[in-house]
């Protein structure tokens, strides 16, 4: 802490924005592969919908598992974020977030479900 | 257009037409001429004196953390008054318009609002009341006050802190502008789903609710990523994590929850824009939409932020208690625990806002039991300020008063919660003025809280105090209309009185309504003693000026450096050698003591890229309410060129030399010890007398010791 103290009031060594580790894994060929993969993924989630290529749940869990690919291509390719050591703070971030995730997720799809059984006529695909 | 709209739209101006200025409002056209009359006399004086240049050297541009603050507190005090008069004229519309005796004026059947207007104006009290006083008070104090207290010399990012607040300003003037160019939403601060839909609410109104809420959320976002990276990076040596002033822990669990919980509004709120826009469907009563999933997502970010604004108000009344108690804070360990839970809790209790909706006894059998655990934190809290008051030498000073009625107000607002908690009794007061007797309990603590920090804090930024009696003299008037306004709302709500009336059918409430009235008066007078406040103490600056430590009892780091505070902050980076540093150097003997030995310093330079961008963020929001589409896409391209061009440039900053901090140093010590003669020898060789071993590390030629400080973490209890 009193390191980071010296380095502002010193060598402002870390101040170049080119140094920094996310700029330095940055490269074209990664950007290109993020914006492939997601929108590869994004156009097959797009299509197997609106073609209604499978019956309801099995759609729900086919473009759930699309997203969530294309969820961690994006951190990795274009926000550049591992859990090495250098992240640190993004990976404190993380597993600060995923129990916020759940709860708000996992809360949120409990009450909805409770009322769902109380004030709704049964759609299909619910059980 | 992806949506059907009423009313004309052009490629021009969008559905920008003279037909939407409100020239006709009997009440709107006299307020616009006075504001314009007022803004050209404020222009004018501003000219006549040759202030400008002062304005935008020292103010408009610049980054220094404390004078952002100081402009956050005066945006915050400004749309407070602003509220303050929204809440004015619902109470007089409620007083007025009860029975169908009761005559009408303006165009209203009864009482002087149509329920359009009334509409209008209880939403932008409680969006104006929440998102535009108390967040930049508490946001403006966090700025000001934290970096002092961990002994560094700004933010950790000076010019995203001046874009937060340019941001948030911007904000503030979209709803501002809402009330001359078109008119604002009448759905409730929160909004309802499905009324905030296009069908239903054609105009502009929810247009300029969503937009502002927007760059409000963007704004504190930014100041909570700040704040944040401030507190962990910036503290001075020797302020570990257990020696941090409360008031700090208080600010870092609050911008947690800001952090974490602000994108839950923005992607609430942009998913209404969707529907609003684009035509889709994700809160409208069919094609697969759901209303209550509006309601669902804004408390997830609702119920955390009103945390986000009780908490530093917290940390304030802990600073203030013991300053005046002349005792260290009681359980210091326990209240930044309670801090924590609290911040924790807040994610689990969001459907506490709408128990009613109908998930069954599992659901709110859950929620109740979470919300009642906020209870245990809280009470951990009042006992620890009771304890922390206990025995102690009290002094009732005005800002001591605040902070006695900010807990008196807490205690009322807590067990209202706690009933409010159970599903049973919130199934019946649900929706009446219980509720909002409730949360205005909670809100006041915060109004209180920032009140008492105004006069505390008020001499260390501008090294004067504030004038006892008239601040005593606002609290007595201004707590004489809470208890007028509120009991009498508290009653209300148990005989059943819904919110938001606009007439009141029932001719029995009206002795109550008329109470609450006269509260409304003692409230305005409060305001009155509050401008008196202001200028009797400007007015006799030069009686009240105080030195660096302005109470005499003060206790934490930022009573150390000069009153008002230079703009570095601190000449010499302190060394921290306990929780409460002032407290420990002056019980050593060497509060006084001052450097041996300057360094040369580097400065942020200060920037208009971050008014710039606020300004344009004002424009992308008016271009959006009023769909001008050529004006939005003109300035965002503005906003990303500027956002690119400023980061190619960077900022290298400028030192401060050694020879003009020692200078500007001298200055300031020969101004203190005109005041208080309590000021040490500036600079002079050989170790001062001291009476025991000191730790001041950053005055080499004091004797360097490893004994541990007097009052280090542990020996508080």
């Amino acid at each position: 802490m009193s390191q980071a103290h010296h380095g502002h009031q010193g060598g402002h060594g870390h101040a170049d924005p080119i140094l920094h580790p996310e700029v330095q894994m940055s490269s074209g060929r990664g950007y290109f592969s993020g914006f492939l993969i997601s929108t590869l993924l994004m156009l097959i989630a797009t299509f197997l919908v609106s073609s209604h290529a499978a019956p309801p749940f099995g759609l729900l869990l086919v473009i759930t598992v699309c997203a969530g690919i294309s969820i961690i291509a994006q951190i990795y390719f274009l926000l550049h974020i591992d859990i090495s050591e250098h992240n640190i703070w993004n990976t404190v971030s993380l597993v600060a977030f995923i129990p916020l995730f759940v709860l708000t997720i996992g809360l949120t799809w409990w009450m909805f479900s409770q009322l769902y059984l109380r004030t709704m006529p049964p759609m299909p695909g619910m059980h | 257009m992806l949506v059907d709209l009423p009313g004309g739209w052009n490629p021009l101006l969008g559905r920008l037409a003279w037909s939407q200025i409100p020239y006709d409002n009997p009440i709107l056209a006299p307020l616009f001429v006075a504001v314009v009359l007022g803004g050209i006399a404020i222009v004018a004086l501003i000219t006549y004196y040759g202030k400008w240049g002062y304005l935008w050297k020292e103010w408009l541009t610049t980054v220094d953390h404390k004078k952002l603050g100081v402009m956050y507190i005066i945006i915050g005090l400004v749309m407070l008054f602003r509220g303050f008069v929204d809440g004015m004229m619902i109470r007089t519309q409620q007083a007025w318009a009860v029975g169908p005796d009761s005559s009408g004026v303006f165009g209203a059947l009864h009482g002087y609002l149509t329920p359009f207007h009334y509409g209008q104006v209880y939403t932008a009290h409680g969006l104006i009341m929440i998102l535009l006083a108390a967040t930049p008070l508490l946001v403006g104090f966090m700025n000001i006050i934290v970096p002092i207290q961990i002994g560094a010399r700004d933010m950790a990012y000076p010019y995203l802190n001046a874009l937060g607040l340019w941001i948030t300003a911007a904000g503030a003037a979209l709803i501002m502008a809402s009330l001359f160019i078109g008119n604002f939403a009448h759905n409730g601060w929160f909004g309802y789903a499905p009324i905030f839909e296009i069908q239903y609410s054609p105009g502009v109104g929810v247009d300029y609710w969503m937009w502002t809420l927007q760059l409000l959320a963007l704004g504190t976002t930014l100041g909570g990523i700040n704040l944040l990276v401030t507190i962990i990076k910036m503290r001075a040596p020797g302020m570990t994590w257990f020696r941090l002033p409360i008031f700090v822990w208080a600010s870092l669990s609050a911008n947690i929850i800001a952090l974490t919980s602000f994108p839950a509004l923005q992607v609430a709120l942009g998913l209404v824009a969707a529907d609003r826009y684009l035509g889709a469907h994700f809160f409208t009563a069919g094609l697969g939409g759901n209303l209550m999933l509006y309601t669902n997502l804004f408390w997830i970010w609702g119920h955390p932020e009103v945390y986000f604004v009780i908490l530093p108000a917290f940390g304030m009344m802990s600073e203030i208690f013991p300053v005046f108690s002349e005792k260290p804070l009681f359980g210091y360990i326990t209240m930044v625990l309670a801090s924590f839970a609290i911040a924790g809790v807040s994610w689990l209790v969001w459907l506490h806002h709408f128990f009613t909706m109908g998930a069954g006894p599992d659901v709110n059998s859950f929620f109740s039991v979470a919300t009642m655990l906020v209870g245990i934190p809280t009470g951990v809290k009042v006992f620890n300020w009771a304890f922390t008051m206990y025995r102690g030498r009290l002094t009732f000073t005005a800002a001591m008063l605040w902070a006695l009625g900010a807990l008196f107000l807490l205690l009322i607002g807590g067990l209202t919660g706690m009933m409010l908690a159970i599903p049973a009794i919130n199934y019946m007061v649900h929706n009446s003025v219980f509720v909002i007797a409730h949360f205005h309990s909670m809100l006041l603590v915060i109004v209180y809280a920032v009140f008492g920090s105004v006069i505390f804090w008020f001499p260390k930024v501008f090294g004067f105090k504030l004038d006892e009696f008239w601040a005593k003299t606002m609290f007595w008037l201004f707590t004489g209309g809470t208890v007028l306004v509120f009991v009498p709302m508290y009653m209300l709500g148990f005989m059943g009185m819904t919110r938001r009336l606009d007439y009141v059918f029932n001719t029995n409430w009206h002795p109550y309504l008329l109470v609450m009235e006269g509260g409304i008066v003692v409230y305005t007078l409060s305001v009155f003693a509050f401008f008196v406040l202001l200028y009797v103490s400007i007015r006799d600056r030069v009686k009240n000026r105080v030195g660096a430590d302005a109470w005499g009892t003060s206790r934490s780091l930022e009573w150390l450096t000069h009153s008002p505070v230079p703009f570095y902050n601190f000449a010499v980076t302190p060394h921290v050698n306990a929780r409460d540093e002032a407290a420990w150097r002056r019980a050593n003997g060497i509060a006084a003591v001052q450097p041996a030995k300057y360094v040369d310093i580097h400065m942020p330079n200060n920037t208009p890229v971050a008014l710039y961008i606020g300004a344009l963020t004002f424009v992308l929001g008016f271009a959006l309410t009023w769909r001008i589409w050529w004006l939005c896409l003109a300035s965002l391209v503005a906003i990303i060129v500027l956002m690119i061009v400023r980061s190619y440039r960077g900022d290298p900053g400028y030192i401060v030399t050694a020879a003009e901090l020692e200078r500007m140093e001298r200055e300031a010590i020969a101004r203190e010890r005109q005041v208080d003669g309590s000021a040490g020898e500036p600079v002079v060789g050989g170790a001062p007398a001291v009476g025991r071993p000191a730790m001041a590390y950053e005055r080499s030629d004091l004797p360097k010791t490893s004994t541990p400080p007097s009052m280090g973490p542990g020996a508080h209890h």
